[in-house]
């Protein structure tokens, strides 16, 4: 159980924190375009059979008129590595032999650090918002922003921060497509 | 008939996969509308079963390119982060909702807006049960609402994803829902 942060509790929603609500990354252009190879690689991982994703005769037939693509699957674009990039994994490694393959690998339009002296990061929540199924031969674009910060105190009476960023995906005619958001405590 | 949720938890995993109601292709392909005058509150879903293995970890981590060691390097995870196997993945589970709402709002309906917090971890030899119960509906702009409870359950009844989600669908002899889809004005 949590609470609101109490006057006699040390804060740790400062100014300076405070003043990262509504900062936004840059907006990025995905490597690649969305295709059916990564369609069906997706489509088969996450054990959705559906025919709108594979056949063009059946989709087009549909409410949406084409193959469709889940708003979902865009999302992980974000994290492709671009192949004009460093190794971003073998660099990892040699930083840290014991890296966990995914902490130090940077990624495209990331916003800058939190000015916090709370290290420790837990996931606390996902929530998706969709609005329109990509479409093959699409170019995604993704824009983080830090949505939301709040403070709460854990039952050890220390005062905690639930950061909550969201990413707003869009097409090459700018039509919006989904928007995530995932919560992270910091303690 | 779906089984209750409340029943599947009584049963053993072998008994729980025998209830999977995941819809092939050509039931995908051949869906009917379930339309907003349909559904009541208390209504259960159908129910998602799931029994992933290490491949099907592997196989995911590979498609959306997540190079996590906790989800395929059982030493690492074992050893270094003392988790009690390799996990299996958050981002998995957060793609399997929106499937799970589509497939209940085919072919014309919209599944628009799901959130949910991750709380347990899951391993290899887990079997689990994605589920969802309406809450509340009502009609707004032309359209039907459905609010839900949703989550998805061990066997042993322990909830790793408790949330909540809102999907549209049409009105019985009502307008299509539009798209893309428009959200409604508050």
């Amino acid at each position: 159980m949590t609470q609101e942060a109490q006057p006699d509790t040390q804060s740790v929603l400062t100014p300076e924190v405070k003043a990262m609500i509504g900062v936004e990354g840059e907006l990025i252009e995905s490597w690649g375009t969305v295709d059916v190879e990564y369609l069906r690689r997706f489509t088969q991982a996450v054990m959705d059979p559906d025919p709108r994703y594979w056949d063009e005769d059946f989709a087009k037939s549909t409410h949406y008129g084409a193959i469709i693509v889940p708003p979902i699957m865009v999302s992980y674009m974000t994290q492709r590595i671009r192949p004009e990039a460093e190794d971003a994994i073998t660099e990892a490694f040699k930083e840290n032999p014991m890296s966990d393959g995914i902490g130090s690998v940077k990624r495209p339009g990331e916003l800058p650090s939190i000015p916090t002296h709370l290290v420790r990061t837990l996931n606390a929540g996902n929530e998706i918002e969709v609005y329109q199924y990509p479409n093959i031969g699409d170019v995604i674009f993704f824009q983080n922003r830090y949505h939301d910060i709040r403070e709460r105190v854990g039952r050890d009476g220390k005062a905690f921060l639930i950061i909550t960023r969201e990413i707003t995906y869009t097409n090459q005619n700018k039509d919006l497509l989904c928007i995530t958001r995932q919560s992270s405590i910091r303690r | 008939m779906s089984a209750p949720l409340e029943a599947l938890l009584k049963m053993t995993p072998a008994e729980i996969q025998a209830h999977n109601e995941r819809p092939t292709a050509d039931e995908l392909r051949n869906k009917t509308q379930t339309y907003y005058e349909d559904v009541n509150v208390g209504d259960e879903l159908p129910k998602y079963i799931y029994a992933p293995t290490p491949t099907h970890l592997f196989r995911w981590s590979a498609a959306i390119e997540n190079f996590h060691r906790i989800h395929y390097d059982l030493d690492f995870g074992l050893n270094h982060d003392k988790n009690p196997s390799i996990l299996i993945h958050g981002s998995w589970k957060q793609s399997v909702v929106p499937q799970f709402l589509k497939d209940f709002t085919l072919p014309k309906g919209w599944p628009w807006k799901a959130a949910f917090e991750h709380r347990a971890m899951l391993v290899p030899g887990d079997t689990l049960i994605v589920w969802a119960t309406v809450t509340n509906k009502y009609e707004k702009e032309g359209m039907g609402f459905i609010e839900m409870d949703l989550g998805m359950k061990t066997q042993d009844g322990v909830e790793s994803m408790p949330g909540s989600a809102t999907v549209v669908l049409p009105l019985k002899g009502g307008a299509d829902i539009p798209y893309p889809f428009v959200a409604p004005k508050d």
